[in-house]
């Protein structure tokens, strides 16, 4: 069943009363319960389309439906940024509670909630602490459990482990890959990384510049398998992947 | 290693203070004169005109300078705070503080006399009225410098506009807020003065200047010592409330 369904998705941004065309005519299918990576170069308008999906730009043309309803129905987004979101004036536990606290949750439930979460996220010993004093790869799980603690159906992520060394990066791989088979979440990621869309998408979207649009989509039957890596399929998917960018680009 | 530089403080602290009582003693006895009298002196005076009527005076300028930072962060933090979130208001906005905020609102003083009356009003609002723009200006800087992840983060969470500006514009603001308060105590206490030596029988500048006229210079001295403490408790205070209230920045 098609869970996101993107069709004709046109954005326009303007500046000094003249027209600049972000996104034209994006089209794009992602099955529930699906991970699905969008690649391309900078400024293609990747994020862009990731804030339409999550509400964040409601001026678009075209039709967007997220389980059948409109980005601005659809209560159960999350986005996880580039840059992580977390605030430098909360500590992780209320970093992580701050979207229970903005729906209303109870007291006692968020609570309940956010101290899963923590530990299954593997930081419950650094509730206390503020994002400064935090890793790369322990604010990328601080920003995984704020999102997740909301139990949301589609998990939106901006060049999520992008500022991670090779081996940080790896292992937050395998967490969300954990956590996708754990939960079932529809994930749409955006990497520049191509192992990175091989290991995970299962749809791996390739995006061209200016006008942003989907030039091609590869079915990918590898991705989600943890020992995937150096198998012979895997660097020939990557090989693919890689020769397709260089000739587009 | 906490203690030691709790400790290392507190030395630091006690040097300046040795610092400045010495520079003063040396200009008294090069100066040598009543107006300007050693820190013994002063000091005596000082204590033995808290427990006249120099503590009411004290009590009103402090009450004087409390309420106008109070009116004026009243006012600045949220307009600065909603300048800065809304740029398409700030626009037309802007001209206006920029014209106006170079004015020296101290001119405003007699208009301000003949339109609140004579009492603590025109005074408190004079105060507050400088100190507003110090704090409008530095607020909308620090809310329209916000970085926009915060905010772009908060609103994929679902908060609407007063969300966004309880846990993100305040909070991430506070730090510039707090500074340009305490630049505006600095200024406050000046213009408090400078009210004080008018048309008003009660407060400290009104004290200090009264000893001046009838020549009761260790009084007068007094009455600068009990304005300098003022200042200094209040500053103390923001401190405080700084090292309280952001304790995210040195955690």
């Amino acid at each position: 069943m098609t869970y996101l369904d993107i069709e004709s998705l046109q954005v326009d941004y303007r500046q000094k009363n003249k027209k600049h065309n972000v996104l034209f005519d994006v089209n794009l299918q992602l099955p529930q319960g699906e991970i699905g990576v969008i690649i391309g170069p900078s400024g293609c308008g990747k994020s862009t389309l990731l804030n339409v999906l999550a509400n964040l730009n409601q001026d678009y043309q075209g039709r967007v439906n997220i389980n059948g309803q409109l980005p601005i129905e659809h209560k159960g987004t999350a986005l996880i940024l580039q840059d992580y979101g977390l605030l430098p004036w909360k500590n992780v536990w209320n970093n992580i509670k701050l979207g229970l606290d903005i729906r209303k949750v109870s007291k006692e439930d968020s609570k309940m909630r956010n101290q899963a979460i923590l530990n299954k996220m593997r930081i419950a010993d650094l509730k206390k602490r503020y994002p400064a004093q935090l890793s790369g790869g322990q604010k990328q799980r601080v920003a995984i459990a704020r999102s997740l603690v909301l139990e949301p159906e589609l998990l939106l992520m901006d060049e999520p482990f992008s500022s991670l060394d090779a081996l940080n990066r790896e292992e937050m791989q395998d967490i969300l890959l954990h956590l996708w088979q754990e939960t079932n979440l529809t994930i749409l990621l955006i990497t520049h990384n191509i192992e990175e869309a091989v290991f995970l998408g299962q749809k791996i979207f390739v995006m061209s510049a200016c006008p942003g649009t989907i030039i091609k989509t590869f079915d990918n039957d590898i991705a989600g398998d943890y020992s995937s890596r150096g198998k012979v399929e895997f660097l020939e998917m990557c090989n693919t992947l890689r020769s397709y960018l260089r000739k587009e680009n | 290693m906490q203690i030691s530089k709790i400790g290392w403080k507190t030395v630091q602290f006690f040097l300046a203070i040795v610092f400045i009582l010495l520079s003063w003693w040396i200009f008294a006895l090069l100066l040598e004169t009543p107006a300007f009298p050693p820190p013994l002196e002063a000091f005596t005076s000082f204590f033995k005109s808290m427990q006249g009527d120099m503590l009411l005076h004290l009590r009103i300028s402090f009450y004087r300078v409390a309420a106008s930072l109070l009116m004026a962060a009243v006012l600045g933090i949220p307009a600065g705070l909603f300048l800065g979130k809304n740029p398409h208001i700030d626009q037309y906005i802007s001209p206006v503080i920029y014209l106006t905020y170079p004015i020296p609102k101290v001119v405003f003083l007699p208009v301000l006399l003949i339109l609140l009356g004579i009492g603590d009003l025109s005074k408190v609002v004079l105060i507050a009225l400088i100190v507003f723009y110090q704090i409008l200006v530095t607020t909308r800087d620090a809310a329209r410098n916000l970085q926009t992840e915060y905010i772009v983060s908060v609103k994929s969470l679902g908060a609407n506009s007063l969300e966004l500006y309880r846990h993100v514009y305040l909070p991430g603001c506070l730090p510039a807020i707090l500074t340009s308060l305490r630049l505006g105590l600095g200024t406050a206490l000046a213009v408090l003065f400078l009210t004080e030596t008018y048309a008003t029988s009660k407060g400290i500048g009104y004290f200090i200047m009264y000893s001046w006229s009838s020549m009761a210079y260790d009084k007068m001295f007094a009455g600068i010592i009990a304005m300098g403490l003022m200042g200094f408790l209040l500053y103390i205070f923001l401190d405080g409330c700084e090292r309280y209230l952001c304790s995210w920045l040195n955690p």
